[in-house]
């Protein structure tokens, strides 16, 4: 049984994640911008035929260097009493709420990254494909308390509809 | 459990035999014959192996023909029911049902082909007993007999065969044509007038040259012109055909809590979406509809497949029976919102993503060409000039679509308004919103804007707010998240602001 109930306050993710990030940010970025500098520099004239590659330079340093941390910093979850929300994003500013009562499932998920580190991802999967959300970067330890703690919100928020509105769609 | 007649194996025949006999050449005829009786075993195979049965409260489809695969589907569940009729199904009674609950997958939940009609009726109205008995509650002295007699249906729409035909005719894909008729009779008129008499001279000299065996070397604009008008017409009369065909008796009738939307001359479709179901509406108007006053108008269900069963499209409606409408397929709630207009900055928003693309055209056009090697500067000063003068014309939309921006939201229903040349209002009841994401780019905080999507079940169903003003949709978001949470209509509703 849980010891603890979550409370409320902004929660960063583990440190760690930044090291998934950079190794899948720089990996990313690496073949579709190498293909690219490799055709700017046979099809463009000039010294433009170095821009392709310049940038991909750039882009490939920043994403190992500087956008992990920037981005961990963004990152914050939190459990209000209605509803999981997430706040992220460095160039984009996204915040997303998903209320406990909509919640059809959670997933928690292990790439092998994640698990040398000892971390996981929770998918957390409402009846819209779009309004879904994923919360990375939780220590292996954590997840199922976060998972556990989800789900009972969830049951709490469809008892207190019971009998009114208790289908979600 | 409902039994399958001998008659579909027939239908099963027609293709694979049709086909075999229409190939011509005999290697062709073996391949078709082969593919013919391998379809046919497969079909017949595919019939024998599929059974249902349905116990008032569950569904159970038993298919496959070597890997079995088992479903049951809680009554509760079903988010759409449908009833297809072709014409050789007609012919011999039969009729294709389809059932289709919440969720994304692409195909379809259940899909009952060669069925007999009466039977897909029977167990369409055994499914609509048992959601009522369910409804009802179980301790309710509820006469069987009576519900089971088909109920009476009041109808709430009709849509009139040239109503159809306007339709398609001013259909989204035909959009473009105006214009394009517009284009060639502006150049038509350019390069005609005096020179009339000189075009059907030249006309005659070129049918001749090419009757002679010459070719004509450059093209003449008058002929494509002409050309382009027929083939424009032709569009349009297939376009009016094609949406006879599909849309033609179209009807929307209430059952119960039920729509029943019936379309489709040669195959007809029945669509039942339970009132409760509905996620999303929108009301769409291009601007030719919009000179004509008329708009069409999509109801969507979460149904999953995404081949447009999940949603139901009234083809046209006219403006004034819209809210009419509205109040049918939303209960409680009274047409569109009050909307609220977006701060000026996101204007400037408007306008950049408008220019954009513009601008993009126009570095292609002017700039490109000299970079790159290869190309030997394609771009004639014609093509050119063109790209620039879409500039204003990019600008100018970019305006109308800043004043059209709008949002609303009651305690009952969500709206937002999008678009320039058309216009699409869309609005989903608050109770069935599942998750509110915000989102807010480099130039968005700059500017102090916020765009904003709650999301409802179905494929990519959602409202969106674009370019909200941050504070606004702040607010919009912490409300919206409160009612997808508890979704329980409030009991006062004056208690709560009108707009946000």
């Amino acid at each position: 049984m849980l010891t603890e109930r979550f409370d409320d306050r902004e929660r960063p993710l583990d440190p760690r994640v930044k090291i998934t990030w950079r190794i899948f940010g720089t990996l990313g970025w690496l073949f579709p911008l190498g293909g690219a500098s490799v055709l700017g520099y046979f099809l463009l004239d000039g010294p433009l035929r170095w821009l392709p590659l310049t940038v991909a330079l750039v882009v490939v340093v920043l994403s190992a260097t500087w956008y992990p941390g920037a981005r961990y910093r963004r990152w914050r979850w939190q459990l209000t009493d209605l509803a999981l929300e997430m706040r992220y994003g460095v160039i984009v500013h996204r915040h997303e709420a998903v209320p406990y009562f909509r919640v059809q499932q959670i997933d928690i998920e292990r790439g092998p990254v994640d698990r040398l580190l000892g971390l996981a991802t929770l998918q957390v999967t409402t009846a819209s494909a779009s309004g879904s959300g994923a919360l990375p970067g939780i220590s292996e330890e954590q997840a199922p308390l976060v998972r556990q703690e989800l789900l009972l919100r969830a049951a709490e928020a469809i008892g207190d509809h019971m009998g009114d509105v208790n289908d979600a769609v | 459990m409902l039994g399958i007649p001998f008659t579909q194996l027939i239908q099963a025949l027609i293709f694979p035999l049709f086909a075999g006999f229409a190939a011509g050449g005999r290697a062709t005829l073996v391949i078709f014959a082969f593919l013919g009786i391998f379809g046919f075993i497969t079909r017949f195979l595919d019939w024998q192996r599929r059974w249902f049965s349905f116990d008032g409260e569950v569904l159970r489809v038993d298919s496959g023909i070597l890997s079995r695969n088992h479903r049951s589907l809680d009554v509760a569940r079903i988010q759409q029911v449908e009833i297809q009729r072709g014409p050789v199904q007609r012919l011999f009674g039969l009729a294709t049902l389809r059932v289709e609950t919440a969720g994304s997958a692409a195909e379809v939940e259940v899909d009952l082909r060669v069925l007999p009609e009466a039977d897909a009726v029977a167990l369409r109205s055994a499914v609509r007993v048992s959601k009522a008995r369910l409804a009802a509650g179980p301790d309710t002295g509820l006469d069987p007999d009576e519900l089971s007699a088909e109920p009476e249906r009041r109808e709430i729409l009709r849509v009139p065969l040239r109503h159809v035909v306007l339709a398609s005719v001013t259909g989204a894909r035909l959009l473009v044509l105006p214009a394009v008729i517009g284009a060639a009779l502006q150049f038509v008129g350019q390069q005609i007038g005096a020179f009339f008499d000189d075009w059907v001279e030249r006309a005659i000299e070129a049918g001749l040259a090419t009757a002679e065996g010459g070719l004509l070397t450059e093209p003449d604009w008058r002929l494509v012109a002409i050309g382009a008008l027929v083939a424009i017409v032709l569009a349009m009369l297939v376009a009016a055909a094609v949406g006879l065909v599909r849309d033609g008796n179209f009807r929307i009738e209430q059952v119960d809590d039920d729509l029943y939307v019936t379309r489709g001359l040669v195959t007809t479709r029945e669509s039942v979406v339970p009132l409760r179901r509905v996620q999303l509406v929108e009301v769409q108007r291009n601007w030719l509809r919009r000179l004509l006053r008329y708009s069409s108008v999509r109801i969507r269900s979460a149904g999953g497949s995404t081949g447009g069963d999940g949603r139901v499209t009234v083809p046209l409606l006219h403006e004034q029976r819209v809210e009419a409408l509205l109040r049918e397929v939303l209960p409680g709630i009274d047409g569109i919102p009050p909307l609220t207009s977006h701060p000026p900055p996101a204007l400037r928003r408007a306008l950049f993503r408008w220019l954009r693309p513009a601008a993009y055209l126009v570095a292609l056009a002017w700039i490109l060409p000299e970079w790159v090697a290869f190309l030997d500067n394609p771009a004639t000063p014609w093509v050119r000039w063109a790209t620039v003068a879409l500039l204003p014309i990019n600008a100018v939309l970019a305006v109308i679509e800043y004043h059209k921006l709008a949002h609303g939201l009651t305690h009952l229903v969500v709206a937002a308004r999008q678009g320039a040349l058309s216009l699409t209002t869309t609005l989903a009841p608050v109770v069935k919103v599942q998750a509110v994401t915000s989102r807010r780019t480099f130039f968005q905080r700059r500017l102090g804007l916020t765009t904003l999507h709650a999301h409802v079940a179905g494929p990519g169903a959602l409202v969106e707010v674009l370019d909200a003003g941050r504070d606004d949709a702040r607010e919009l978001q912490a409300r919206l998240t409160e009612h997808a949470a508890a979704p329980v209509v409030p009991p006062d509703p004056e208690e709560l602001p009108v707009a946000g």
